[in-house]
């Protein structure tokens, strides 16, 4: 019962709040769990089955067009209810992703990625020369039309359809780890040679978890179109790809609940930062690297960790050195945000004609409210003080985490760190 | 010893050839495993028993040649083929999957055993004569102490032990071990040669090993094999005294 009290009460906040929310948090929200749905697909792949695809914006994009020629064909009179039309997707998604998958996973690791970078990039080159199928490079576009009495025209009707599909396709994918299946997945990841002389057809076995992948991938993109109501070509691009595949490592792929929190995560960031500033795609790849280097399991890694050790924690001695590390981190990125900020105005288009306009002078520029002078040493030193400070800072507090964690490690009974996506029974 | 007339061995080689490239492994090997014997191969490294495990188990498939299992040709069948028809297989370096239990690396075996290759809608822990089944292996192997440990954290002997217990639970009666006790102190391999001989009753084993007191104490027949070809096929106490392969083998070990 207490494992469950979590996910209840989000879900709770997830119904509840939304009304009382602007359209664009709610269609932020729309595209948080439609992030969600396509890293928790995604990573069927990589973290059950250990298969790194790097071309899933195919099933995606193919989902999305399904939905909108379904739509299409509601408008034109099929008796389709709309609620469904995320099925459309799921459908082609199983398709082409057993298709697909037949030749992707032939081969394993990088070949595999290759084989599915190619098919996403065919899929990509293709569609702006298939007027029929994928509306040439305007895209295809329509309606959501009414159904049994609700309209579908408000942000907040289709936030509570995604919600829907999205809880649906988690539940559904959370109970695959529980079948035989399921089970069967995570050996192949370990060891696929030991699958095949144990009686199991692996490459059969594998064709069918892509095809799955590829059908709730599918679910997530037919959500978008529904959301969006067009899309075009641009939905296959490798960057959509690369999206996810960022989204759930930095999340963390060993947890079967962490894609959702680097999904979430990586959508809220764009979502409060592009408006902002435009280098927030190199925050976004800053903090990447950074989640990968210091905290490879992901951000769910960090937080099951701590989780698991929640008995065991002092939080009481912890907490001081936490707070402290906390106010480096900040210190940290003040910096950093202050050097890029100063480097993406100083190389700007904007700066270029202020400095012709100077007759090739170095005039100063604002930001954050106040003006700064190129050559003035203050500008450069202030973002490097912050910078060594914070590194400083947040070395002393991450000496002092360790012992403290290195005692209670002493201290416990060595148990077995068994993973969610490991040998839980 | 008069044999039933319908006992036919449980497997059969008859003039297999394996060549990797220009190399011939196995030059027109001809071997009888019969049903219900512990028999073992050796030779001395290089003579391609590895290559003739790998062939009867499908991950190669002979140059030329039969294989047949329980009277059914096998040469050249994939790997989860050869398994079902009733032979299973463990490997020289420990194939175990790491990163699950214990427990569900044994259960992985059952379920293919119980034929559940695509289980997509059904609850694993509600199949409880499958979970049964691999508490027995788990039981079987001595291993219940660690059932929800990792694989990969067991000791290495565990670790052996465990994939014994995979070789069996997908029911297989012919039963291939890759050097079962390499590596093992004196100690680990007397355990572990009572726990082959516990788990293979009424079954055909086949092993490679290299340890001679494990063959005597173990194994009915003895195969030896050098540079691709059977040299002889006795009980280990003929094969012991046979000069040819004192030469060829047992002496050159001795020096």
């Amino acid at each position: 019962m207490r494992k469950l009290f979590l996910p209840i009460a989000l879900l709770v906040l997830l119904i509840v709040i939304p009304p009382f929310m602007g359209i664009a948090w709610q269609n932020a929200l729309v595209n948080v769990l439609i992030a969600s749905l396509f890293a928790l697909a995604f990573n069927l792949l990589i973290g059950q089955a250990g298969l790194l695809s790097f071309g899933h914006a195919a099933y995606f994009g193919l989902g999305a067009f399904a939905a909108l020629h379904m739509m299409i064909a509601i408008d034109d009179g099929f008796p389709f209810p709309t609620p469904l039309v995320p099925l459309a997707g799921a459908a082609i998604g199983l398709i082409i992703g057993l298709i697909a998958g037949y030749f992707a996973t032939m081969r394993s690791g990088v070949y595999f990625a290759l084989v599915t970078l190619a098919i996403a990039e065919l899929f990509h080159s293709l569609a702006p020369r298939l007027e029929d199928l994928f509306g040439g490079e305007a895209g295809v576009s329509s309606m959501r039309m009414p159904w049994s009495g609700i309209i579908f025209g408000s942000t907040l009707e289709v936030y509570y359809l995604t919600l829907a599909w999205v809880v649906l396709c988690g539940l559904a994918l959370w109970s695959y780890t529980h079948t035989p299946f399921g089970r069967l997945t995570l050996a192949l990841r370990d060891n696929e040679q030991r699958v095949r002389f144990l009686g199991y057809n692996a490459h059969s076995s594998k064709v069918i978890i892509f095809a799955i992948s590829a059908m709730f991938t599918g679910v997530a993109g037919a959500l978008l179109a529904i959301s969006n109501e067009t899309a075009n070509y641009s939905l296959f691009a490798s960057d959509v790809s690369a999206q996810v595949v960022l989204q759930t490592f930095v999340g963390g792929s060993t947890i079967f609940f962490g894609p959702v929190i680097g999904a979430a995560a990586f959508t809220l960031f764009s979502f409060l930062l592009s408006d902002v500033t435009r280098s927030w795609v190199f925050y976004q790849g800053l903090i990447f690297v950074l989640v990968m280097l210091y905290a490879p399991a992901g951000i769910g890694g960090v937080l099951q960790h701590h989780i698991r050790h929640r008995r065991q924690l002092d939080w009481s001695r912890l907490a001081c050195p936490y707070l402290v590390a906390i106010l480096g981190g900040v210190l940290v990125a003040a910096g950093v945000v202050f050097m890029t900020e100063t480097v993406s105005i100083l190389f700007g288009e904007e700066y270029a004609m202020a400095r012709q306009a100077t007759a090739g002078g170095l005039p100063s520029y604002p930001l954050f409210g106040i003006e700064w002078r190129p050559v003035s040493p203050l500008t450069w030193l202030l973002p490097l003080i912050l910078l060594v400070c914070g590194v400083a800072v947040m070395v002393r507090a991450r000496r002092r985490i360790d012992a403290l964690w290195g005692r209670m490690d002493e201290s416990r009974q060595v148990t077995a760190d068994v993973a969610v996506l490991g040998g839980a029974t | 010893m008069i044999a039933p007339i319908n006992d036919q061995p449980a497997l059969r080689l008859s003039r297999v050839t394996k060549s990797f490239g220009p190399i011939e492994v196995i030059k027109g090997l001809e071997l009888d495993v019969r049903r219900g014997d512990r028999h073992a191969v050796i030779g001395p490294n290089g003579a391609g028993k590895s290559t003739l495990f790998n062939l009867i188990s499908g991950m190669f498939a002979p140059s030329s040649g039969e294989i047949m299992l329980n009277g059914q040709s096998i040469g050249g069948l994939a790997p989860h083929r050869i398994n079902r028809g009733g032979l299973a297989r463990s490997f020289q370096i420990t194939n175990i999957f790491h990163r699950l239990s214990v427990f569900e690396n044994l259960r992985i075996g059952v379920l293919a055993r119980h034929g559940v290759r695509y289980g997509l809608f059904r609850r694993i822990a509600r199949m409880q004569q499958v979970n049964e089944e691999a508490a027995e292996a788990l039981a079987r192997v001595g291993l219940e102490a660690r059932a929800h440990d990792l694989a990969g954290d067991l000791t290495y002997s565990e670790q052996r032990a465990l994939e014994i217990g995979m070789t069996l639970t997908t029911g297989a009666d012919v039963i291939l071990l890759d050097e079962p006790t390499a590596g093992m102190s004196r100690e680990e391999t007397a355990q572990a040669v009572e726990l082959i001989r516990s788990v293979t009753e009424g079954k055909t084993l086949l092993m490679v090993e290299h340890d001679m007191s494990v063959v005597f104490s173990l194994c009915d027949r003895v195969s030896v094999l050098v540079y691709g070809n059977i040299l002889a096929t006795d009980t280990p106490a003929r094969i012991s005294a046979n000069r040819e392969v004192q030469e060829a083998y047992l002496g050159q070990e001795a020096s």
